[in-house]
């Protein structure tokens, strides 16, 4: 089968391109020559000079290749389109068809072809892109390769595709289905079985993702990847990213087939949760593979004020165990409480504190305004209970057990169903000595949040205005009860903190403006024109329509986040009788195959016809033929010994090796641009199998889990003057990110001859060596860096080694772009700066050795002088 | 240009010893070409006193040394020789050739024997001239000498001494009746000549193959040569008549042919013409 068999006429043609070539002899080579008169008597018998056989031959075939592949050939054709009339094609372009939104392309475009080749026009409906107040209808029936043109322009969008009932002309239907299930499938498909033959294409097996936040109130930082259940299992990737794009941390998922999703949680540290401005699924990039985070995912700052002066003591102070309970995943503030609300607070927690005068002022309207209020009580409580409290107070408080009482310590009474506590184990030993009492009422058993086993109640709540009042009936200290001892002190305490809104609250029915949407896939850029405003209460529960793209609503302080899975119904698989996307038998044009072999021939003819010229010598023959893939194949010679290079020393973790190699070329890329050295691409090294000699400074990340290095074949690195930078990688996370290491370290380079230690310190000549640094941070700072003794006169006073944990190849690896792909923490582009003036530095210190100390000693050296 | 050819046929005659002319004939009647050998001969100019021995005519006594002492001296003059050696170079165009880059061309290898022979001769005390031109005294005048030659392929007639030798050096391709015609005036006279034949090996060999068109290098018609390879045989013969009568025409006169591969040693003609010449 042929696209355009008229060129086939071109064959007949062959035969007179054969007499052509038959009367034309070759050209003769052309030589001077000395010795002509000897040759005159000799070339006067003419022959006829005809071209060889075998050369007209391959001319032959290599025309006729020519015209056979310009004609187009194409090999396993399709069975001709069904139906009569224009091919309707009908495509899904929602986020769920984005992630493989060039296979559907390619798909919707190979249909396109068939229309073409069939000379029948074509239309073209994106479900999608519908707008909401028409009936949906194709466009103009048009050619096909004008509807080429059209799909090159289609993009999928955000939101779910709009299963209306289309109106369309008959035809033949081709449907690229995103598979998943809309209100109104049935009428859609009618209408589509009505225009005429129905071919459903769709991905099998489908790959759309959805990531559903699920805001845990227990405060942990999670969300939920749903899925079109399937036979298969799913591996996924979900990335932590800051709001800039850079990945903060990256954890696995394994959807198990059949399930339609999984839950995940992401354990970060502290200080990096707050920097989370988004997850992200790795790798399918659609709207429906970003959740993006706002205010209310952040630690919530959290005032503390206390009556007592000595409320932080140890072990004694009301705050002491508040103060530990809250600080992993809240933000803590101290003050007076109209400084705190003027602050901006999520929540106010009074340990012991009655108020009175303008603090009850103002703690009233803060507390309306949706604030909440976490009250302990105490002595001076329960001498003056005031007015914000859940419940009214008995006077006095009561004492369980002691020597005078018949009592005995109260425990507690498991939570009841309607907490917001409920679910949480109550352990057996929490014993209750002293409370405060709530004058028994109608409404106390609703406001009852946790009680003790005699029924009384422990922790009361109560709505005020918009906010909350929480009141433990205990103090905050030991001194009443051993909760704060307990670990559900913990857990009610972040309850109770993830229970309040957060900070810049706004009023609930105020419109959103959208301030940023997300494209169909997932890249946040100017919201449309047609994106309406959208209320705050509302936001939960809107699906993401044309109106109300998926994106950021609100002013730049409390901004809003309207994900497309937060209220989209469940994922359900489409009907329909489907085809694979791509199935079937795939139309292979041969048309280019051909083309591409005559050009190889016509190569070969030029080859021949030269020699027969005597033109062409074999070995520039051999020359041409191996020129092009010898010019690919040409690689700059990766001898170390002809520059100087970093290197790193191989982990085996392919991550953390790349990232060590990209750290490295980064940092050589800076040295190159700033000093006089001249630095080539970094290597990667293994102890005891490389030869260490020719690089001047290893980078040794070292992981949890490292197995004992070579430490003979680094004892010899170092003792000809090599210079290692031992990394662990997690130094001022807490162990947040590599735990372990610190251990690892101790285990890996035991053997490794590493002299006595002192911190490194302003006067270090590694701080002075190229530029002058107070402090060394990498990707993260805080933690202390290690090098030789000054006083070590051994090997110049040069520190053999360089130890921290500030993950500095992070901080310096660059991607192809030229961006740096790892976010510092805490942050900042000055970090950043540190970051690879440090390790200026320590290449400076590694290619010049004490040359630079000199700097250190001009002190010393002027107080000479001046003597 | 000539300077450095010059210094090249120095360093290659530097290699042979001391080249001296042997003349079977010296005749002191010969006016050109008379020049000192540096010992006692008899010749026109001073070359030493020496004390009066027994057995020495009185006339050669000389008076005026003698009156200067007591003794009596005898004034004794210089050898001179009358030998110069005449060079010719092909000059024509067909000289300048060479089938590969890595070769010499025939005029370069040409002149570079030339010039190394006469800088042996030259270091023997002989006198060399190009055909038709001034002495030179030295190398580089001489290279200058042998590159003003006329581009000629074969000898022109001039004005040569009897009993002169003559080095010839060329590829001498032109048709073997002309080189007899032109060598006749010389062996008559009578001169002792000395052919030297340069050929590149391609002229040899004619390694080419297929359909040519070759080019004459003097305003010759192109000769087109459908299969190189059925010729080569044929040729070779051609090339192997053309030798044979070149070497026929010196033998009648009584001259030396030496053939000179281009891809040859030069060391190794310099060798062949010392023993021609010596």
């Amino acid at each position: 089968m042929f696209a355009t068999p008229w060129l086939l006429l071109a064959l007949p043609a062959l035969p007179v391109l054969w007499w052509l070539l038959r009367v034309t002899p070759p050209s003769p080579a052309v030589m001077r020559f000395p010795a002509i008169r000897l040759l005159a008597g000799l070339a006067t018998q003419p022959t006829a000079a005809r071209t060889p056989w075998w050369l007209l031959a391959l001319r032959l075939a290599a025309a006729a290749l020519l015209i056979v592949g310009l004609a187009g050939p194409i090999r396993d054709p399709s069975a001709p389109l069904p139906g009569t009339g224009p091919v309707l094609l009908v495509i899904d372009n929602s986020w769920a068809a984005a992630s493989d939104w060039p296979t559907r392309l390619q798909a919707a475009t190979a249909i396109l072809d068939r229309a073409e080749r069939e000379g029948r026009s074509a239309a073209l409906l994106a479900t999608a892109s519908v707008p909401a107040e028409t009936v949906p209808a194709p466009g103009a029936v048009l050619p096909a390769s004008a509807i080429r043109t059209q799909l090159g322009a289609l993009r999928p969008m955000p939101w779910p595709a709009d299963h209306r009932a289309p109106v369309l002309p008959a035809g033949a239907v081709f449907y690229v289905s995103d598979g998943i299930a809309q209100p109104g499938d049935d009428a859609f498909a009618t209408a589509l079985r009505v225009a005429g033959p129905v071919t459903q294409l769709q991905a099998d097996p489908p790959t759309a993702a959805l990531l559903r936040p699920s805001l845990d109130p227990a405060g942990t930082f999670g969300a939920r990847l749903s899925i079109l259940p399937h036979s298969a299992e799913t591996r996924a990737a979900i990335l932590a990213q800051t709001s800039a794009g850079g990945t903060l941390a990256r954890t696995a998922v394994t959807v198990t087939a059949g399930s339609d999703g999984i839950g995940f949680t992401l354990d970060l540290p502290a200080g990096v949760r707050n920097q989370v401005g988004r997850l992200v699924v790795e790798g399918a990039p659609s709207a429906g593979s970003v959740l993006l985070l706002d205010e209310r995912w952040r630690r919530r700052p959290v005032g503390l004020v206390a009556a007592d002066s000595a409320a932080d003591a140890p072990l004694t102070g009301p705050l002491f165990y508040v103060r530990r309970a809250l600080s992993p995943t809240a933000e803590l503030r101290d003050g007076t409480p109209p400084a705190l609300i003027d602050g901006g607070v999520a929540a106010l927690l009074l340990a012991d504190t009655p108020l009175a005068g303008t603090d009850l002022l103002a703690v009233t309207k803060w507390v309306e305004a949706g604030g909440t209020l976490i009250r302990f009580a105490g002595p001076r409580l329960a001498e003056a209970p005031d007015a914000l409290l859940p419940v009214t107070l008995l006077a006095g408080d009561r004492q369980l057990g002691g020597a005078m009482s018949w009592t005995e310590p109260a425990a507690m009474a498991p939570f009841p169903a309607a907490s917001p506590f409920a679910g949480l184990a109550v352990p057996a030993e929490i014993r209750i000595n002293r409370q405060v009492l709530a004058e028994p009422s109608a409404g106390l058993a609703d406001r009852t949040w946790a009680g003790l086993a005699d029924g009384t109640p422990l922790v009361t709540g109560a709505n005020r205005g918009a906010g909350r009042i929480v009141l433990f009936h205990v103090s905050a200290n030991a001194d009443w009860s051993n909760l704060p001892l307990s670990g559900l002190f913990v857990d009610l305490l972040r309850r109770v903190v993830a229970l309040s809104a957060g900070v810049a609250t706004v009023a609930d029915d105020t419109p959103l403006r959208p301030a940023e949407a997300l494209d169909g896939f997932g890249a946040l850029g100017p919201p449309s024109v047609s994106a309406l405003p959208l209320s705050g209460s509302a936001i939960d529960a809107t699906v993401a329509s044309p109106q109300h793209p998926p994106g950021l609503y609100g002013p730049e302080a409390g901004r809003r986040a309207l994900n497309l899975g937060s209220a989209l119904p469940p994922l359900r698989a489409g009907g329909g009788v489907t085809a694979p996307l791509l199935g079937g038998t795939t139309e292979r044009a041969v048309g280019p195959t051909l083309v591409a072999s005559a050009l190889g021939l016509l190569v070969l003819d030029l080859l021949l016809s030269l020699s027969l010229r005597g033109l062409l010598r074999p070995a520039m023959a051999c020359l041409l033929l191996a020129a092009a893939p010898a010019m690919a194949q040409r690689r700059p010679s990766d001898n170390p010994a002809l520059a100087t290079r970093l290197a790193y020393i191989r982990t085996g973790d392919a991550a953390v090796d790349a990232v060590s190699a990209a750290g490295l070329a980064g940092l050589s890329a800076l040295v190159n641009r700033r000093t006089a050295a001249t630095l080539g691409e970094p290597a990667s090294v293994v102890p005891g199998q490389s030869d260490l000699s020719f690089y001047p400074l290893l980078y040794w990340p070292v992981l949890p889990q490292a197995p004992p290095a070579d430490t003979a074949a680094l004892n010899d690195y170092i003792a000809h003057g090599g210079i290692i930078l031992i990394d662990t990688r997690g130094a001022g996370t807490g162990e947040g990110f590599a735990p372990g290491a610190d251990n690892a370290l101790r285990r890996a380079a035991q053997g490794l001859n590493v002299p006595p230690l002192a911190p490194l310190g302003p006067d270090h000549v590694l701080a002075r060596s190229f530029y002058l640094l107070n402090e060394f941070p990498g990707r993260y700072t805080g933690g202390t860096v290690w090098v030789g003794r000054d006083q070590d006169r051994s090997n110049d006073r040069v520190s053999p080694v360089v130890i921290g944990g500030h993950d500095w190849a992070a901080a310096w690896a660059t991607d192809a772009a030229g961006r740096n792909p790892y976010a510092t923490v805490p942050g900042g582009a000055r970090q950043r700066v540190l970051a690879y003036r440090f390790g200026v530095n320590l290449v400076m210190y590694a290619l010049t050795g004490n040359y630079k100390g000199d700097q250190v000693h001009i002190p010393a050296l002027l107080e000479r002088l001046g003597q | 240009m000539t300077a450095i050819l010059a210094r090249h046929a120095e360093a290659l005659a530097a290699r042979l010893p001391p080249l001296l002319a042997r003349s079977p004939r010296v005749a002191n009647s010969v006016t050109a070409g008379a020049h000192a050998r540096r010992r006692v001969g008899p010749g026109s100019s001073f070359w030493q006193f020496r004390p009066y021995a027994s057995g020495d005519q009185p006339s050669q006594i000389d008076s005026r040394a003698s009156a200067k002492s007591d003794r009596a001296y005898v004034r004794q003059t210089e050898w001179e020789l009358a030998q110069t050696v005449h060079i010719w170079c092909d000059g024509s165009a067909s000289m300048e050739w060479r089938s590969n880059t890595s070769l010499p061309t025939k005029a370069g290898r040409a002149s570079l024997l030339l010039l190394a022979v006469s800088a042996l001769l030259l270091r023997g005390g002989e006198r060399v001239r190009p055909l038709g031109g001034a002495p030179a005294a030295t190398l580089d005048r001489l290279a200058e000498a042998v590159a003003r030659q006329p581009a000629a392929g074969l000898p022109a007639l001039t004005d040569m001494p009897a009993h002169g030798r003559l080095l010839m050096a060329g590829d001498f391709l032109a048709p073997l009746a002309e080189i007899e015609a032109s060598f006749r005036p010389y062996a008559t006279r009578p001169v002792r000549g000395h052919v030297v034949q340069i050929l590149d090996p391609a002229e040899l060999a004619l390694p080419y193959s297929g359909r040519v068109r070759f080019q004459g290098m003097e305003a010759e018609p192109d000769a087109i040569v459908p299969q190189v390879e059925g010729v080569r045989a044929t040729y070779a013969a051609a090339i192997a008549t053309q030798q044979a009568g070149l070497r026929a025409i010196c033998d009648r006169a009584g001259w030396t042919c030496t053939v000179h591969r281009t891809d040859a040693r030069a060391e190794d003609a310099l060798l062949d013409l010392y023993q021609a010449i010596a």
